[in-house]
Order: structure tokens, then sequence, then C-alpha cells
């Protein structure tokens, strides 16, 4: 068999990456630079859209104080953060676990389907006041948000990756007359990855997206708190740092997600979506 | 009549452990209920035996229920009538002493080409460290020395369908059935793939049964041919291959293979390829 791959992939991804990098390079100083330019020829109040330097300096301002105080970004994003991941962490395991057991146990299926459906097409936000009185102001009523957002993308896509699973692969375990579990564990489980991070890495973005909403209805700390309250004075800048920031934050999830995924269903195109959500 | 059919197969047991057939049918019947609630036959009593170390080949027009033939012999669907006996025991669900080759490889993208041979080795909670060794000889005998550690994706649709007759191989079974196994291949792949499959046939002996709509194919490998009719699928005829092995691709081209080519195909009423 003939290698057809290039002789030297690392340089030659490097070099794609630098291109890449380059070219996102020249986009983003000629927004920038439009931007400042616009809003100084057409005197835009501030307060309607700041220009690029003041956001970056409130950027820079977030950033540099110090990491426990109030004023730093640090500290708001911590608490963010922890809450994405646990909404997510939490939403991953049931979303799976569920999947995995409506599919093996068709009474099950037939017993929560209904609702599966009925919470799938109820838009989630409305149910996060009820979340705010059963879980507080505290950090609980952030993760069930996120959770909550979380869990239909990653149920709904396991789901169809365990309902799709090549015929033969499953005649092949009963000829050999298998077990449900060894079907289960040796065919089933990673026939069905490739779609379950399909659901996973939708899931990751529903997580910070909950998060952020439970922060903006009522919370003690958080991004979302920070740009309620920045609003409230209309600081636009710092409204704009906090998005930059979390473009940031979520743009690093997304790429770790990515990442795992080639690692763990190498073998997949990456091409599973089954266009739930 | 399900009793019947149970004692005399426990006379003929005891008379003639010799000759017992490894794997016997009788009157298999398979048949669907369709959507307006008629039935349709896809089988119908269908009586057949394979000796031990035969390779039986069945050809049949599409559709005459070849498929469905094998399915019900590996235990992977449940007949509708009759009974199959597998070394003499009636048998209900999948045999452990069977292995089953598909039209497509089915192997596990996941796993290495290894690790696709050693699966039925995991399902059976056989000993690992011997099956890895059969699993190396195996890759050898198949012609894929040196690929154990490549993946599927890596491997051209031949070499995949190679592994799977090595995967079908490791756990010894005594029968291979094997469902039109080169239908996906091209036609020089075909060829050189029935060679290696009559060399792996003769080192190892074991019973083939053989689903293919390649008369060539059918003739050339056998020492038996049964031909099926169109659904429901019967069993019209059975041809003696007598040719002595190993057998040259040369011999395709001889007055006598062609006369047995020439005599299944008017029997199929030209509606298959050869």
């Amino acid at each position: 068999m003939a290698d057809s791959r290039p002789r030297w992939p690392a340089i030659q991804s490097l070099l794609d990456f630098s291109i890449t990098f380059m070219w996102t390079f020249v986009s983003a100083a000629l927004l920038f630079a439009f931007w400042q330019i616009s809003v100084d020829f057409f005197a835009i109040p501030s307060y309607v859209l700041p220009r690029p330097s003041a956001v970056w300096n409130a950027l820079v301002a977030g950033t540099v104080v110090d990491p426990t105080s109030r004023g730093s970004f640090w500290y708001q994003l911590a608490d963010t953060l922890h809450a994405t991941i646990f909404g997510f962490a939490i939403a991953s395991v049931l979303g799976i676990a569920l999947a995995g057991i409506m599919v093996e146990f068709r009474t099950v299926q037939r017993l929560l389907f209904p609702y599966v459906v009925c919470l799938q097409s109820l838009p989630k936000v409305a149910i996060a006041p009820l979340f705010v009185i059963w879980f507080g102001f505290q950090i609980e009523s952030k993760i069930a948000m996120a959770a909550s957002l979380t869990l239909f993308p990653i149920l709904l896509n396991s789901l169809e990756g365990f309902s799709v699973i090549e015929r033969e692969r499953l005649e092949l375990m009963t000829s050999l007359d298998a077990s449900r579990w060894q079907t289960f564990w040796l065919i089933k489980w990673p026939s069905a990855l490739p779609f379950v991070f399909t659901g996973l890495n939708l899931g990751i973005v529903y997580a910070l997206l909950g998060t952020i909403v439970a922060e903006f209805l009522g919370a003690q700390r958080g991004v979302g708190v920070v740009i309620s309250q920045l609003q409230s004075v209309s600081d636009t800048a710092g409204v704009f740092a906090m998005l930059v920031v979390l473009v940031v934050v979520s743009y690093l999830m997304i790429s770790f997600m990515r990442a795992l995924q080639r690692r763990v269903v190498f073998w997949s195109d990456g091409s599973h979506s089954s266009d739930i959500e | 009549m399900i009793n019947v059919q149970r004692s005399l197969s426990e006379i003929y047991n005891a008379k003639s452990e010799e000759n017992l057939p490894l794997l016997r049918t009788v009157g298999l019947t398979k048949s669907y209920v369709t959507r307006t609630g008629g039935s349709v036959f896809a089988l119908s009593d269908i009586s057949l035996a394979l000796a031990d170390g035969e390779f039986v080949s069945v050809v049949g027009p599409s559709g005459c229920g070849k498929s469905t033939l094998m399915k019900l012999l590996a235990g992977i669907i449940p007949g509708s009538a009759g009974q199959i006996y597998f070394r003499g025991q009636l048998a209900s669900r999948a045999q452990r002493g069977m292995g089953v080759v598909f039209q497509s490889p089915v192997l596990l993208p996941w796993l290495t080409v290894l690790e696709n041979v050693l699966l039925p080795v995991r399902v059976l909670r056989m000993k690992r460290g011997p099956a890895e060794e059969r699993g190396r000889r195996l890759l050898a005998l198949v012609g894929l020395d040196g690929f154990e550690g490549k993946y599927p994706k890596e491997l051209s649709g031949g070499m995949q369908q190679r592994t799977s007759i090595a995967r079908s191989l490791i756990h010894d079974p005594g029968i291979l059935l094997m469902d039109e196994p080169f239908g996906a291949l091209d036609a020089l792949t075909r060829e050189n793939i029935s060679m290696e499959l009559q060399r792996i046939w003769l080192a190892n002996r074991k019973t083939v049964f053989f689903i293919t709509h390649s008369i060539l194919e059918a003739v050339f490998l056998s020492d038996r041919v049964l031909v099926m009719s169109a659904r429901p699928g019967r069993i019209l005829r059975e041809f003696r291959i007598p040719f002595a092995r190993p057998r040259d691709f040369d011999l395709t081209t001889s007055l006598e293979f062609n006369h047995y080519m020439k005599e299944i195909r008017h029997l199929l009423g030209a509606k298959v390829d050869g």
C-alpha cells in the first residue's frame, strides 16, 4: 500500500496553522481598525459602541487586578466555569446512561420517551426561575440550569448512536452466542461513541449558555452577574470585555472536546451528526 | 411431528456414529408475516446434510433466501418450522462451533486487525495467550503477515475480507458459514481470494457452507453444489464436483468444468450471472 501522507506531517501542519493564523490576524486587524475609525468618525457614544481600545483597557484591568477581588475576571470566571463543568458532567453521565438504559430496555424507553419529547420541546430557559426557587441563588441553581440544557443534546445524540448500529455487527455477536452484556460493551457502546461525542460537543456549549442564563436571572457570582451589573451602569466596554472572555473560554472548551474526540474515537471521521438541536 | 423427527434422528445417531453428518437440517422453513397479514415463504422445506470436511456451495437467484438459510444455520434468526442438528444435537440457538463470514467484512474500526481476529476469543472467554498465537498464525495463513497492528481502515477490501475469514476460524469452529463473502470485491481480487480460500480450506479441512451467486466460484471451490429455486427457496438439485485438488484456475476453461457450469445455469434459467 502506498503511503499518501506528506513526508513531514508535523511541519506541514505547522505551516498550515501559521497560514491560517496569519489570515486570522490580518482579518482581526482590519476589523478593529474599521471599528475604531467608525466610532470616531460617526461620533458613536461609548455606551452604544465603545472603542476597541476601551474594550482592551477594560479587559486588561479585569485581568491584572487581584484575582480574589470581585473586580477580577478570574474570580467571576471561576464560578461560571465551576457551574458549567459540573452541569456538563452531570448531564453527560445522566444522558449517556439514560440512552444506554432506554436502548437496552424497551419498556423503559416506552415509559420515558413521552417525557423526553415533552421536555425537549419546552424552552428550557423558562424553567430557570423554578431552579432559583428550588436551589436558591447559589451555584446549585446554575449547575441545574446548565445540566438541564445540556442533557437533551447528549441524550438524543447518544440514543441515535445506539440505534443506528450496523445490523451485521449485532448478527456477528448473535452468531457467537454473545451475552447481552458482551454485545453492549464490545459493539453497541463503541459503535455509539462517535454520536455520543457529537452530543458532548454540543453539550459543552449549552452548559456555558445555561450557566450564563442562570446568572442573569439571579446569582451571587459569575460572568453573567457581572454582565448584567455592567449593563445597569452602562459600562458597555466592560460588557464587551466580558464577551471577549466568554469567546476565549468557549473556544478553549470546544477545542478541548474536539481534541478529546479525535483521541477517543480516532476511527471516526467525525461526521456523525444526527441534526438534533 | 417434532417428536417423530427427533426420535428418527436419535435412531439415526445410534446407528452410525461414524457417518454422522456434522450439520443436518430437516424440513427447515422460514416464513414472514406480511403487513397485510398473509405469510410469505422465504425458504421452504430445506433438508440438507453437510459431512465433516466437506465444501458445499449454494447458488440461486437473488432473493431466493440463500442468506436467510445461512442466518438460520448460524442461529442468527429462528426458523418457522423444521430442525437443525449440529453434531447430532438439536440446535435451537447460535452454536459456538460455527464461524460466520458475512458479505461485508464487519470489522470493528476501533480494533486492530489482530484484535478483530480475536473478537470471538473475547466473547467465548477463551484463553488469551494461545489464542493470540493462533491469531497470528491465521493472519499469516490468509496472507496478512505483518498487518496485526493495523486498523481496518488501512486495509483494502480484499484484505479486510481475509481478516474476517481469519476471525471466523479463530475459535476453531466445526463449520464455516460464508454468505457471499466475495460479493463486494472486484473480479481480479475475487479470483485471487478464491484460490486463497481453497488453500486455507486444504490447510484446515473445515466444513464450509459457501453461499454465492457466482456459478464459477461454486463449481471451482466445491465438493457439492446445491442449486436453489427462486422464492420460496427450495433445493432443486445437487451436483457433485469430482475434480481433484488443489484445483487450478486453468480448470475453469476446461470442457468438463464448463459442462457443470452450463447445467447449473440452465437449471437456474440463466437468471444468474456467471
